[in-house]
């Protein structure tokens, strides 16, 4: 039986609901028409008439759709507070794995190349020593697009509009642009300190080489949303 | 038969009475519980089936219902049950309900400053 929900679902999104909410309902709805068009069609109706009761007695598009809008409980966050999680939460997370790899480059640096004045540069490293610093780059390269793809993600989902989530993407960009790491022992107690700093640059011309480089950092977030927009598009075109 | 129109602001909060009342009684899914409701009411009681789930999923969002999935006939359904907090929110609005049908009642049938409704 073909369900017609597609409008549903997009409406329900586009308020709002949860994701997991409009997808629970959707099947339950979906169910349910299947049970009444059985019930129908033992009553002694054909398959199309026992499908339009079915669809009849399951309510318009109108009441399904105002009956779960009106239930604000099954918002999803990102719609009742987009400022944390396309603010808030991507930058929180950044954090985290930028946490993580200074903790790798400082461990490694103690485990690895013990007494030298900095990890960077300080000779060759090979199997897992090699493995375990490289590990730590590759969390500190791709977490801003890894991060970035999960907001272009929900997004996506939930059919919001492109203010917040394009400000998230934009804040990404930014760090992931700006960031350094230092690690240095310090002079007097020799102690092996690891950190980080944001700066686009100090010229004109490194500041637009770093806006260059968010240009492309942005590119990459949001190349598997814009592949999803085209897909749906074309989906839609075919129809 | 009544009328099968139904006023939405006068039904506010019908559909959770009903819906906690049948559900503290045994696990239903949506369907069952609509044909419930239906046989209970003389189907005086008629909305579009499919608002049940809106509702379904509120109250268990509010920690007054669960759910599970059951696998029925080869078809998994999604069976919902009252919860303690979702017993005594029944309690509390069926003594609003009972007290408010009374207070209805007693005017329509006239009291110290009423009239019997002819």
């Amino acid at each position: 039986m073909v369900t017609p929900f597609n409008e549903l679902r997009e409406r329900l999104l586009r308020a709002g609901i949860a994701p997991r909410h409009v997808r629970r309902y959707l099947k339950e709805l979906a169910d349910h028409l299947a049970d009444l068009a059985a019930e129908e069609k033992s009553r002694g109706l054909n398959r199309e008439e026992a499908e339009s009761a079915a669809l009849a007695r399951l309510g318009s598009m109108d009441d399904l759709a105002r009956a779960m809008i009106e239930q604000r409980q099954l918002q999803s966050w990102s719609f009742r507070a987009p400022w944390a999680a396309f603010g808030l939460a991507p930058l929180l997370g950044l954090a985290a794995a930028w946490f993580a790899t200074l903790f790798i480059l400082w461990s490694g640096w103690s485990l690895f190349l013990p007494g030298t004045v900095t990890p960077f540069g300080a000779g060759p490293l090979h199997g897992f020593a090699n493995a375990y610093f490289q590990f730590g780059r590759m969390i500190y390269f791709f977490a801003p697009v890894f991060i970035g793809w999960g907001v272009a993600l929900v997004a996506a989902r939930q059919r919001l509009s492109v203010g917040w989530p394009a400000l998230g993407l934009a804040l990404l960009a930014w760090a992931g642009t700006a960031a350094r790491v230092h690690a240095g022992r310090s002079a007097l107690s020799g102690v092996a300190n690891v950190g980080m700093s944001f700066s686009l640059g100090n010229s004109a011309g490194e500041i637009v080489h770093g806006l260059l480089r968010a240009s492309v950092l942005l590119s990459l977030m949001v190349l598997p949303y814009l592949i999803w927009r085209l897909q749906r598009s074309f989906l839609r075109s075919t129809r | 038969m009544l009328p099968r129109e139904t006023n939405p602001n006068f039904m506010n909060g019908v559909p959770e009475l009903l819906i906690l009342t049948l559900l503290a009684q045994r696990e239903m899914y949506g369907y069952e519980i609509v044909q419930a409701i239906r046989s209970r009411t003389s189907a005086a009681i008629a909305v579009g089936e499919g608002v049940v789930y809106p509702v379904l999923h509120g109250l268990e969002r509010d920690g007054a219902l669960v759910s599970r999935r059951k696998a029925v006939g080869g078809r998994s359904r999604i069976y919902y049950s009252t919860t303690q907090f979702g017993v005594r929110r029944l309690a509390g609005l069926s003594e609003s309900w009972i007290h408010l049908a009374e207070a209805i009642r007693g005017i329509l049938k006239g009291g110290q400053y009423g009239h019997p409704v002819q």
